[in-house]
């Protein structure tokens, strides 16, 4: 599908209202501060402060990123259908030449850029002191940690999109919301870690790692932690490893699918729900 | 010209529309009236292609309507929802470049649109502080954005008051002069609009319950109409003669004596009534309104 002058208007004016109402701003400062500070005391519970090893600033940010942009993600595009239906514009775009595809794209290219770039201008700019205090050997890890945490963001919002079409009551996309960051941040691995001691480590590899593949946060983590090559540090827990043609390239193909499915199922639902 | 052949649409039991067939003419003002839950809105949605139909065909220009065919009818639409409140932290311009662009029309006319509709002093202020009738204006101009050649309007004025109301229909009016629109406009506020149509469609239960020219179903229908006499003194006998005379609802009230009579007695009954001159001061004979049509046919 090429990118319309319809699409262009409607991400336009989603990336207009968030750089208008200083979104991007406000969460790119938020990520800056919370990086550094994290970046420096996150060693604190050992007794030291202050900026240490790349691989370790990557493993703590990677803990902070995994809270911090799903639900910042979920939030922002939760509403983004049930806004448009209480305020009566969804029949107009309804009513014009656009199609549903090309108006949920729309509305998702505009918030994926402004969420990318507050992720960008946040972590970028911790990123800057991180490198001028550690190092720039350390640039190319720390470049992959931004790109996976863009990646992150973009599969939320994605899933936001769902969300946006199934409830039309704000108080249930709300409620539906703390959900999915909860189930997925939280929840889902803590049900992993109960499996194995259920089943006593018999889980085998195959199927632990395609049930990792079901939750994009651990995607995500897996991703950062094979970069900083410290992939036994997060699997220590489990004592399993993954399979060996688990490598960046296939898990960034199964980030990219969980960015795209939750769009086809948001077209679906859309057309089921608003042009039934 | 589009064409619903036999539409019907149904929400599980619940038939919204039932078994609806109509022309809209190029050109014309065709109003759908109805009480609320009528169908008028769904109906709309179905000529919108936004809702699909149970059963049923949609023609344009006798060809049926295939998903690209409606991708390019939409270009020729200009839909005017009920209840829009817009993005309040848009201008009044940015939001008709929003949707000019969206629709496939030029952006560059946002402010000679805003003008037509009387917001030529709101042009770069924020929607947030619109009153409803402005934004009722910012709804009409909007639906305008793409230069349709086809308007639908869902109860254009709900909410406004009668000074906002009357100024709502001068403007249409005055782009209906500029350029020859067809539009189709619902209402349940029947007199608001009855002098303002070509036609008129009437819903009820989700059925089409009448369609034509005002005079067509004042004449096909052959209603009564409304005798007014101004009498001097509530007159019993008077009364009686009417009663005697075919005249029915009859009610006295506040020196009137009102009356309906069937059409086609009209003079007779004048002539008997010119008997009584003396207890008559005035006397008048209505059309029955839209409303009273509307009724009628309920």
């Amino acid at each position: 599908m090429v990118f319309t002058d319809a699409m262009k208007a409607i991400a336009r004016k989603e990336l207009s209202d968030k750089l208008k109402s200083r979104w991007v701003l406000v969460i790119a400062a938020g990520f800056a501060v919370f990086t550094l500070v994290i970046s420096y005391f996150g060693g604190a519970t050992s007794g030291v402060a202050g900026f240490r090893s790349m691989d370790a600033t990557i493993a703590s940010l990677t803990s902070l990123v995994t809270y911090f942009i799903p639900i910042l993600a979920l939030t922002l595009g939760g509403g983004i259908i049930a806004d448009e239906r209480d305020k009566g514009t969804l029949e107009i775009y309804l009513a014009a030449p656009v199609s549903v595809a090309e108006l949920i794209s729309g509305k998702f290219i505009g918030l994926a850029i402004a969420l990318t770039l507050s992720t960008l201008v946040g972590l970028g700019v911790s990123g800057i002191v991180l490198l001028a205090e550690i190092g720039m050997n350390a640039l190319s890890s720390y470049l992959i940690f931004m790109l996976n945490s863009v990646i992150l963001g973009i599969i939320f919002l994605s899933i936001s999109f769902v969300v946006s079409i199934l409830f039309t009551e704000r108080a249930r996309v709300i409620a539906f919301t703390v959900f999915l960051w909860l189930f997925f941040a939280i929840l889902y691995d803590l049900g992993l870690i109960g499996l194995l001691i259920i089943t006593k480590g018999a889980v085998g590899e195959e199927i632990f790692s395609g049930l990792l593949m079901l939750n994009p946060v651990d995607v995500y983590r897996i991703l950062n932690f094979l970069s900083i090559g410290e992939l036994k540090v997060f699997l220590g827990l489990a004592a399993v490893e993954l399979p060996a043609y688990m490598k960046m390239p296939v898990l960034w193909a199964i980030s990219l699918l969980w960015v795209v499915l939750p769009l086809i199922m948001s077209y679906h639902f859309f057309k089921r729900r608003y042009l039934a | 010209m589009l064409e619903l052949c036999d539409i019907s649409k149904n929400f599980g039991d619940i038939k919204a529309v039932e078994s609806v067939s109509l022309k809209v003419k190029e050109g014309e003002m065709l109003g759908l009236v109805g009480p609320n839950g009528s169908g008028k809105s769904t109906l709309l949605k179905i000529m919108l292609g936004i809702s699909r139909p149970s059963s049923g065909r949609i023609l344009l220009n006798n060809g049926e309507l295939t998903e690209k065919g409606w991708r390019d009818f939409r270009k020729q639409i200009g839909y005017m929802p009920e209840r829009v409140s817009f993005y309040d932290n848009l201008t009044g311009r940015e939001t008709i470049e929003l949707f000019a662009r969206v629709k496939g029309g030029s952006a560059a006319n946002a402010i000679e649109l805003l003008k037509k509709v009387g917001l030529e002093n709101a042009v770069d202020r924020r929607v947030g502080g619109f009153s409803k009738g402005m934004r009722q204006r910012l709804n009409l101009a909007q639906s305008l954005s793409n230069d349709p050649d086809f308007l639908v309007l869902d109860e254009p004025t709900s909410g406004l008051d009668p000074v906002g109301t009357k100024e709502f229909y001068k403007i249409l009016s005055d782009v209906r002069k500029i350029k020859n629109l067809t539009v189709v406009l619902s209402s349940h506020i029947l007199a608001e609009i009855e002098d303002k149509i070509d036609r008129v469609a009437v819903m009820k239960a989700g059925r089409l319950n009448a369609l034509g020219s005002l005079e067509d179903l004042y004449s096909g229908l052959s209603l009564p109409m409304r005798l007014h006499i101004l009498v001097k003194d509530r007159d019993a006998g008077l009364e009686e003669l009417l009663r005697r005379e075919g005249a029915v609802d009859i009610n006295y009230k506040d020196g009137h004596l009102i009356a309906s009579i069937p059409r086609e007695d009209k003079l007779r009954i004048l002539s008997v009534i010119m008997e009584r001159k003396e207890s008559v001061d005035d006397i008048s004979l209505r059309e029955p309104n839209l409303e009273e049509v509307f009724f009628g046919i309920h």
